[in-house]
């Protein structure tokens, strides 16, 4: 049985170095598919309008209490803060634009620290430590009013 | 193949790791943290399965240990919120006579207010200007009543001295 040959030629050797390079170590793939995860949010702002008010993703709180949340409007404060109206985003959900830029930075983050882990293997560890501890942080300073709104309504129903 | 079979275990902790952070930024979105559960078991199943293939084959078991502690911490976030909504929707139900009680409340006091209330009413026409003041107070009016009952009573009687 003849035997498939992928023939590569010399311009795109360094393209399948970086491609089995990036695959080998598991923290490549974590960057990648999470940037991939973030630009799929960044899409999903852009392509649904708050104009004609048609997001797939309904707040399932609201739907069961009756109550709205303090998540409410967040896809319309993305859409506002993508198209550059800032001050209506605002109105949608206050909270809206750090939530935006967390997932802004860590974008930035996937993309830097992707391109630091390529660049310097032997540092890898060091890397990994320095983008938990940072992310980890950014995550609670974005997502405080969340969590802190979480932690009051556990507190009142008990 | 046999590569690819090799890398089991830590593929599946890549797969943990990924769902499990997900998971924790959906849980603690409020509008998503309820169904944030269902990714939340998928990434303990997943990082379940791994382990003990990573054990079999001593393989690196830090990202499976890593994404079952994370799904394991956004599946309870997630279960948490499932919590309060539960108690929250089971109040909604005595609401609407909460809210019927309140709003007794609120058309009593307007009641009351209304009942008190001093009103001046000014219509001016062509230089001419009328100006009616009147109080819907209760108290006002019986007692004026009374004084021009007590007035007419006086005239009644003077009339009835002169006959």
């Amino acid at each position: 049985m003849p035997r498939r040959m992928i023939v590569y030629s010399k311009k795109s050797e360094p393209l399948k170095r970086v491609f089995l390079k990036l695959g080998d170590e598991p923290y490549h793939i974590i960057n990648i598919v999470f940037a991939g995860v973030i630009v799929m949010i960044l899409a999903y702002s852009g392509i649904f309008s708050p104009e004609k008010n048609n997001y797939p993703v309904v707040c399932i709180h609201e739907r069961l209490t009756g109550q709205p949340c303090f998540s409410c409007g967040l896809s319309h404060s993305f859409s506002l803060i993508v198209r550059g109206r800032i001050q209506e985003a605002y109105k949608w959900n206050q909270y809206g634009m750090r939530v935006f830029l967390f997932f802004v930075s860590q974008l930035l983050f996937r993309i830097d620290f992707l391109r630091l882990s390529i660049k310097h293997p032997d540092n890898r560890r060091q890397l990994i430590i320095y983008d938990s501890i940072g992310s980890g942080l950014i995550f609670l300073i974005s997502f405080w009013p969340f969590i802190a709104g979480i932690i009051k309504g556990f507190l009142q129903v008990l | 193949m046999e590569e690819a079979k090799n890398n089991t275990g830590q593929n599946l902790g890549i797969a943990a790791l990924i769902t499990a952070i997900v998971t924790f930024v959906l849980a603690v979105i409020p509008c998503v943290g309820l169904i944030a559960i269902i990714p939340g078991i998928i990434a303990i199943i997943l990082a379940s399965v791994g382990l003990p293939q990573a054990a079999r084959r001593n393989e690196p078991k830090g990202i499976l240990i890593a994404g079952l502690i994370i799904a394991i911490i956004a599946s309870m976030i997630s279960l948490s919120q499932v919590f309060v909504a539960g108690k929250i929707a089971r109040h909604a139900d005595k609401w609407p006579n909460e809210i019927q009680n309140v709003i007794k409340d609120v058309q009593d006091n307007v009641v009351k207010d209304m009942e008190d209330a001093n009103i001046s009413i000014k219509i001016d026409s062509n230089g001419d200007t009328v100006e009616v003041h009147t109080s819907t107070k209760n108290a006002g009016k019986e007692q004026k009543l009374e004084e021009l009952e007590g007035v007419n009573a006086q005239k009644n009687d003077s009339l009835q001295q002169k006959k």
